[in-house]
């Protein structure tokens, strides 16, 4: 049996004979078949094994010395002497079944995550503490606001705040909802977490009458019941871990590609969101006897200004649906008790001032 | 080497990554010890929980410097954003100011751990020198290069390789590097301004080819901003045409003048550096860099990463094939070190940069 000898000293090799018993190994000069050095069985440790290594080093235990077996035949005979070597021979593995199963598992379990981020965080997310979702609400507005003027007008804000929490309060959410008016444009609303809405001063001042921002109101509310920031983020967050975990870093071209396949998928989860929130807002005005109306001429005077819609044009790449499909899903006739009595939508038109 | 890459992978999904100390282990093992110089086989010693260490330890340097920038949000800035520069903007830009040197102690760093875990003829590889004074040399080099507009390469190639090599050791043989910046600025500005002629030729291929395209189909711009907001098969079409074109004008045109410099460069590097009576040698050509750079992406992107042990296979044959060396080590004045090396690491590697095995 020929072998590779280092004494773990210095980088000297020596081509050597082994002579193996039950109870040791002898490793011997080929020439004359002196003893270079003799290895107690009971000490020998295996070095990896024979799926990794191509000839896993076989060691002494303590020593730096190594002894490298080539020849599988030759390992597989020392095996047949002392099977704790065991690992020097291990069975060779059929690698197409193997490739297949975890191709197989690796697509399975692809499948698993995408459900559980898609799925889980459904519900998974609201139980994350409030507080928190909170904080991370509060932090993010301080600094969106922070170069920006907000609206002070006490009776404005107490209208806008109490038909907020009224509509929430239908749809049985528990936590109070804080409206912000920020003064100017653009003509637009958003939530964040923590149940906190900031409306632009232009959409109020370029509304046609109140259905309109009681409307957009509605439909603010409907991201906060279904807890639509805090999900997005989860979501997000989820799809980002996928695309790492399967490039495994090991490419930053698959990981830009990633980032664009992650902002895809949050377009297509922000598309669902606002239909979501749409048909809530809908529904939660319509359950209270108020104008439902408003959401939709919102919708038709946006499209009056801009005729070529950006979000039919931008197709997956946009963040919300087609305008057309919107005001088509969210028609209602004009009927109902106006959102905000006569003062109170005075006072909010006048909020700024 | 797939069956050991796909298990990791699989194995990745279902701890969220957690197990890739183990995985990146496993599979230098194998790379590893499929390589050998003179006859003997590399052995890879490391251990999973010894690069989980090191990014705890990592994430514990970010956690720390995360509650310091806390504190300058809270007394500092006394929690007011400084127009819309808020606490997110404060944490990410530290994160890359910080990032960016530790990136290179961790290069430093994640060599030396390698080497310390790597074993020829049962000797024990090393490093030596400051991971820390490394990243100090790399980030200040870097930083002057980009403010002469990339005209220090040659600088910077050669006093980063200086470190990397001469504090490499095989046991207790070290190896020495006879590199001067100034032996390869000829060959770089050469390139420097060739690359620029490429680039602006690229351009205008460019404009010509996809303004001359449209026109010949016929689809006026929003037309053809529209195949891609509403995906069909025009626009699967759309994106092979624009991937030709981009490997025929990147691959054939900017690729190989870069290709022209890097074989260049490492040809340079190799040469002058040996190891006692041991000189290294390679002849790897504009052509061989081609292949290795322009076809290793190529098959990582068409691939979706799935491709990635195949690479890394094509990588070891090429260094297998092309690095030569001369004469034989003598074996009996090459010692075991004392020093074992650190005891975890690639931790910064792993926070800040992307990591490969």
């Amino acid at each position: 049996m020929a072998a590779r000898y280092y004494d773990g000293v210095t980088a000297d090799v020596q081509d050597v004979m082994l002579k193996i018993t039950t109870q040791e190994l002898l490793i011997c000069r080929p020439a004359d078949s002196s003893v270079v050095v003799r290895w107690p069985v009971a000490d020998m440790v295996v070095l990896g094994d024979s799926h990794h290594e191509a000839a896993p080093p076989l060691a002494l235990r303590g020593s730096d010395a190594r002894l490298v077996v080539e020849d599988p035949a030759w390992r597989a005979q020392l095996v047949s002497v002392v099977p704790a070597l065991k690992p020097l021979a291990l069975e060779p593995v059929k690698v197409g079944p193997r490739l297949g199963a975890y191709s197989l598992a690796i697509v399975a379990l692809v499948g698993l995550f995408w459900n559980a981020v898609e799925y889980g965080s459904e519900y998974a997310v609201p139980l994350l503490p409030y507080t928190l979702q909170a904080k991370l609400g509060e932090t993010v507005l301080d600094e969106l606001l922070a170069d920006k003027e907000t609206c002070q007008g006490r009776a404005g804000l107490a209208a806008i705040n109490r038909l907020a929490n009224d509509l929430a309060g239908e749809a049985g959410y528990k936590h109070e909802v804080t409206v912000h008016i920020v003064e100017g444009g653009p003509v637009n609303a958003f939530t964040l977490p923590g149940s906190i809405l900031v409306f632009y001063s232009d959409l109020i001042t370029q509304a046609k009458d109140s259905s309109q921002v009681a409307g957009v109101l509605a439909h603010e509310i409907g991201h906060v019941v279904h807890d639509h920031p805090i999900k997005g983020v989860a979501r997000a967050y989820g799809i980002d871990l996928l695309f790492k975990v399967l490039t495994g870093g090991y490419s930053d071209i698959l990981s830009t590609f990633g980032t664009g396949g992650s902002a895809l998928l949050a377009m297509r989860n922000g598309r669902a969101f606002e239909r979501e929130a749409d048909a809530t807002g809908v529904r939660l005005l319509e359950q209270r006897g108020l104008r439902a109306d408003g959401v939709s001429t919102f919708f038709e005077q946006m499209l009056e200004k801009e005729p070529a819609d950006a979000a039919t044009a931008a197709g997956i790449w946009s963040s919300h649906p087609p305008t057309r499909e919107r005001i088509e899903s969210t028609k209602r006739p004009p009927t109902g008790r106006p959102a905000f009595s006569a003062a109170e939508w005075q006072a909010l038109r006048n909020v700024c001032k | 080497m797939y069956a050991i890459y796909l298990r990791h992978l699989a194995m990745m999904l279902v701890t969220l990554g957690w197990s890739r100390f183990w995985g990146r282990t496993r599979i230098r093992r194998y790379v590893w010890n499929h390589l050998s110089v003179l006859g003997d086989r590399f052995e890879y010693r490391g251990h999973g929980r010894e690069l989980l260490i090191g990014f705890l330890l990592a994430l514990l340097v970010v956690a720390a410097w995360s509650g310091l920038m806390y504190l300058v949000w809270r007394y500092v800035f006394h929690e007011k954003p400084f127009a819309s520069f808020g606490l997110f903007d404060l944490f990410s830009l530290s994160v890359v100011l910080i990032g960016f040197p530790l990136a290179y102690v961790g290069h430093y760093a994640g060599l030396r751990y390698k080497l310390s875990r790597t074993r020829w003829r049962g000797i024990r590889c090393g490093m030596a020198g400051s991971a820390w004074g490394y990243g100090a040399t790399a980030t200040f080099l870097q930083f002057a290069n980009a403010m002469t507009g990339y005209l220090l390469t040659p600088v910077v190639s050669v006093n980063l390789a200086r470190p990397r090599i001469v504090n490499a050791r095989v046991g207790t043989l070290g190896f020495i590097f006879a590199g001067r910046a100034g032996d390869i600025y000829g060959r770089y500005l050469g390139y420097y301004f060739l690359n620029i002629a490429a680039w602006v030729a690229a351009a205008v291929v460019t404009f010509m080819a996809i303004g001359g395209t449209i026109e010949t189909l016929g689809i006026s711009s929003d037309e053809f901003l529209k195949l891609f907001a509403h995906p069909s098969l025009r626009t699967v079409a759309a994106v092979l045409l624009i991937a030709v074109g981009a490997y025929l004008l990147f691959g054939l045109l900017i690729l190989p003048l870069r290709c022209w410099w890097q074989a260049y460069l490492l040809r340079y590097l190799v040469t002058h550096s040996r190891a006692g009576n041991v000189l290294f040698a390679t002849a790897i050509s504009t052509w061989q860099m081609w292949g290795f750079l322009v076809l290793n992406y190529l098959i990582v992107l068409l691939t979706l990463g799935i491709g990635w042990p195949w690479v890394m296979h094509r990588t070891m044959k090429l260094i297998a094939g092309q690095l030569w060396i001369y004469g034989e080590p003598r074996g009996s004045e090459i010692r075991q070190p004392a020093d074992r090396g650190p005891g975890y690491g690639e931790g910064l590697l792993d926070m800040f940069d992307v990591s490969g095995v």
